[in-house]
């Protein structure tokens, strides 16, 4: 088990490693660059050679990127070139709000979508069934942007009962959460729906109504358990989803969170803001795969030990 | 050197008291806070690191410069009460007594010594050099009194000490906060900074122990909301008093709506269709006129820009130093005849096609431009290319990325006929313009003359504005420059921008600034 767990760990390396090569090289094919942007249109050639020497930007990629390499392992994720920061104090400041809002999303969208796909499953073409299959292509077609303005106008313009965006309060977490969990919910009912049908057509759960199991305890004991592993692995991949929507979500709802912070540094064209962010997130699906691997081996005793 | 000694006597001109005394008026009310949404979140709060709007807007209500620009364009003191022009490269300057910056320390003439060499002699230099000319450091004369020493004669001096990012800083406040400083300004301005959540608001207070009249709300926070829709239903739901860079297509309804006060005034920037005057056909100056006659201005800001730009009355807006209306209108007045009648002067004949010609060669002119850099300048291109058709003559527009556009007119050699481009004469002196984008050295890369526009006459003229420091002289050569260019047009002017912000009602006593970043906010005041 805990070799299984440092294997992974040490297999994220050259992941991260990869992400920052790709993420440094798109930054640096893209037309503009981060002087021009900073001084304006007006600036002087003599003023921009300056602030590319001190930028180091004059470098050569490779060198720049291993520059930047060496720097992350000994713990220094360097300066924004725009503001001068350390990047490590912008992604603390914007990390809790993405994380906040992601883990409100998710939480949101797993009760729910298991609620609605169980219970799709257990009535399947019921008039509860056929409404919420409605509602998830509803909520799968929808773009975030626009379920987000809508929602806005009906409950802070119209009704008046939360704010339009920002961040602070409960209140403030609402509207973006729906927002955000709209299209997981839609996508996790869906999912729990189909597997616990299947599970439902199996020949265990068969024998066990047939010695007298009652049917609740057939669904959770039998049923459930074995459905949930292609939800779980679902789970893991919406959370991953869910921290990329985020993007959108932050924009609309003025969240001052890390998605706001990449899409502020790809703008300005800093590549040192932008790989920190870029490394957290990658950072975030290596863990979170973990996790989803690792407790697939609870629910399923097999999983464990072929390894 | 006689025009050079009458220029040194008598050069002490008194700047006034007060900026300005406001009469005790009746309903004004203290108290409350001001709430402004706006799409961005600044890059910095110190004019080193930033001279962009979102930076600027708040670093203004807390930084002061010597000089500054009031809302009708005109030099008025801040921190410094007279000045005494002591030579062509050095000017005197008296500082204001008892001013103090918000963390106690004495405002005085080493401050300014300390802040020019900070932002000129650092490195790397302040954002704002490259927007200073001249301009190289401060002199220490007494505790009140510093002279300002350019590097060679610099005419647009008083209007550069003006600019929005030429604020004193604290010097003990920029040793003790070190890079923190950028993110906590310490100047002497009405309002003083209390706290920055990233990508969520800035908040700055009254300042108490101000020097002037004191600001009339207690705080002003600055939210981010980067969504236009959501900001205009912020507005709407009174979650902000104040929204910048409000929604162009919901003005006309906010304008009749007695909850909203549209603020509005003309920019300073001028967007306009260049022509290469260095590359035939445009070489030939009766072309060059002929397009301005071929193009309907008044029906493109009437349909396209729908009342969100005013006109372009010539190569300068009206609010820059050294401005002269080039009454464009009516030296080129919207006239398909004149212009046929000139193309044909030049030589042109109807071609096959309906396309002009001339020895076999049609009259198709390349021309780049970009989408969404100036509000709808696709559109405006687009209109243009139209009504050239009207009177013969094609364009083949091509329409790119900024970021490509910007580099192809940066380059020594210009491979397209025409260009559209807008420009902002920054320091509101036109020595910014005219001697930037006419003298026939500033061609790219070094300068921005991409029409490669020569006339030796207008090379002399705006070097000899530049070195004077007499503001009249410098005036009447800048009139001069201009009359010459509306005879050889090398652009054809379309709009003039205009800042535009939206409050609520209950919102009083605010002025929006032709300068887009000088959003003062210490006379606004809250009746609710």
């Amino acid at each position: 088990m805990l070799t299984f767990v440092v294997r992974r760990l040490l297999l994220a390396v050259p992941v991260l490693l990869g992400v920052v090569f790709v993420v440094m090289l798109t930054v640096d094919l893209l037309p503009g660059d981060a002087v021009t942007l900073m001084l304006g249109e007006h600036a002087t050639k003599d003023a921009v050679a300056r602030l590319r020497d001190h930028l180091g930007l004059d470098k050569p990629f490779l060198v720049r990127y291993l520059d930047y390499v060496g720097r992350v392992a000994r713990g220094d994720l360097g300066r924004s070139i725009q503001q001068n920061r350390p990047v490590g104090d912008e992604l603390a400041d914007a990390w809790p709000a993405t994380l906040q809002l992601t883990v409100a999303a998710l939480l949101v969208a797993t009760v729910v979508g298991l609620a609605a796909g169980i219970t799709s499953a257990v009535w399947p073409n019921s008039l509860f069934d056929a409404m919420a299959r409605l509602g998830s292509l509803f909520g799968l077609s929808m773009p975030v942007f626009w379920t987000g303005l809508v929602l806005i106008v009906v409950f802070a313009l119209w009704l008046n009962w939360l704010p339009v965006g920002g961040a602070g309060s409960l209140g403030h977490l609402v509207l973006p959460t729906v927002t955000l969990a709209l299209p997981s919910v839609a996508m996790i009912a869906r999912m729990t729906r189909s597997a616990v049908l299947d599970v439902l057509r199996e020949d265990y759960v068969r024998t066990a109504r047939a010695k007298g199991v009652a049917e609740p305890w057939v669904l959770a004991r039998h049923a459930l358990r074995n459905a949930f592993i292609p939800i779980l692995t679902l789970l893991g991949l919406q959370s991953g989803q869910l921290m990329g929507g985020a993007v959108l979500t932050e924009t609309v709802f003025a969240w001052p969170g890390l998605g706001r912070l990449m899409v502020k540094a790809i703008f300005a064209r800093d590549y040192v803001l932008l790989q920190g962010a870029v490394l957290v997130f990658a950072l975030a699906f290596v863990v979170i795969n973990l996790l989803v691997d690792l407790s697939y081996g609870l629910l399923d005793p097999r999983v464990g030990r072929q390894g | 050197m006689r025009a050079l000694a009458s220029r040194l006597v008598g050069g002490v001109l008194v700047l006034g008291l007060v900026a300005s005394l406001v009469p005790a008026a009746t309903a004004q009310k203290r108290g409350g806070t001001l709430t402004i949404v706006r799409p961005t979140d600044p890059v910095s709060l110190d004019p080193n690191l930033e001279t962009t709007a979102p930076g600027a807007w708040v670093y203004f209500n807390m930084l002061e410069g010597l000089l500054t620009l009031d809302d009708k364009m005109q030099v008025k003191p801040a921190l410094a009460t007279s000045y005494e022009v002591l030579s062509p490269t050095k000017v005197r300057f008296k500082l204001r007594p008892n001013v103090k910056f918000h963390d106690g320390t004495p405002f005085n003439a080493e401050a300014v010594k300390f802040t020019f060499d900070r932002a000129l002699k650092g490195s790397p230099p302040a954002r704002w050099a490259s927007l200073a000319g001249s301009l190289d450091h401060a002199e220490v004369v007494d505790p009140l009194t510093v002279d300002v020493v350019t590097k060679e004669p610099y005419g647009p001096i008083l209007r550069t000490l003006a600019m929005y990012c030429v604020g004193i800083v604290s010097p003990t406040a920029v040793q003790k906060l070190g890079q923190d400083f950028s993110r906590a300004p310490v100047g002497t301005g009405p309002f003083k900074f209390v706290e920055w959540k990233t990508n969520t608001h800035v908040i700055v207070e009254r300042f108490n122990d101000y020097w002037g009249d004191k600001a009339l709300v207690d705080r002003v926070i600055f939210k981010v909301v980067p969504e236009e829709g959501a900001r205009m239903i912020a507005l709407q739901t009174g979650d902000a008093d104040m929204v910048l860079f409000p929604s162009p297509a919901q003005l006309p309804a906010l304008r009749k709506d007695a909850k909203f006060t549209v603020h509005e005034t003309t920019g300073i920037r001028v967007v306009f269709a260049g022509l290469h005057a260095g590359m035939p056909p445009l070489d030939d100056v009766r072309v060059r006129q002929a397009l301005l006659h071929a193009v309907d201005r008044k029906a493109i800001l009437d349909n396209i820009m729908e009342g969100s730009a005013g006109p372009a009355l010539g190569v300068l807006a009206p609010g820059v130093f050294g401005y002269k209306d080039m009454q464009l209108d009516k030296v080129y007045p919207f006239d398909r005849a004149r212009a046929k009648a000139l193309l044909a002067q030049a030589g042109w004949t109807p071609g096959p096609d309906g396309i002009l010609q001339k020895g076999g060669q049609r009259l198709s002119l390349s021309w780049l431009a970009a989408r969404g850099r100036y509000p709808k300048d696709g559109e405006i291109t687009e209109a243009i290319q139209a009504m050239f058709k009207e009177v013969g003559v094609e364009a083949k527009v091509q329409i790119l990325e900024w970021a490509a556009v910007f580099k192809q007119v940066r380059e020594a050699t210009l491979n397209h006929h025409m260009f559209t481009l807008g420009w902002v004469t920054s320091n509101a002196d036109a020595d910014y313009s005219l001697y930037a984008l006419f003298h026939s050295k500033q061609t790219p890369p070094t300068g921005w003359n991409t029409s490669r526009y020569a006339n030796a006459r207008v090379d002399a003229l705006v070097e000899q504005a530049r070195r004077s420091l007499n503001q009249t002289e410098r005036e009447k050569l800048y009139g001069e420059v201009q009359d010459i260019l509306v005879k050889e047009m090398v652009w054809i002017p379309v709009y003039t921008t205009k800042e535009i912000i939206v409050s609520r009602a209950s919102v009083k006593g605010f002025h929006v600034h032709p300068v887009e970043y000088n959003l003062a906010l210490w006379k606004t005041w809250l009746d609710k």
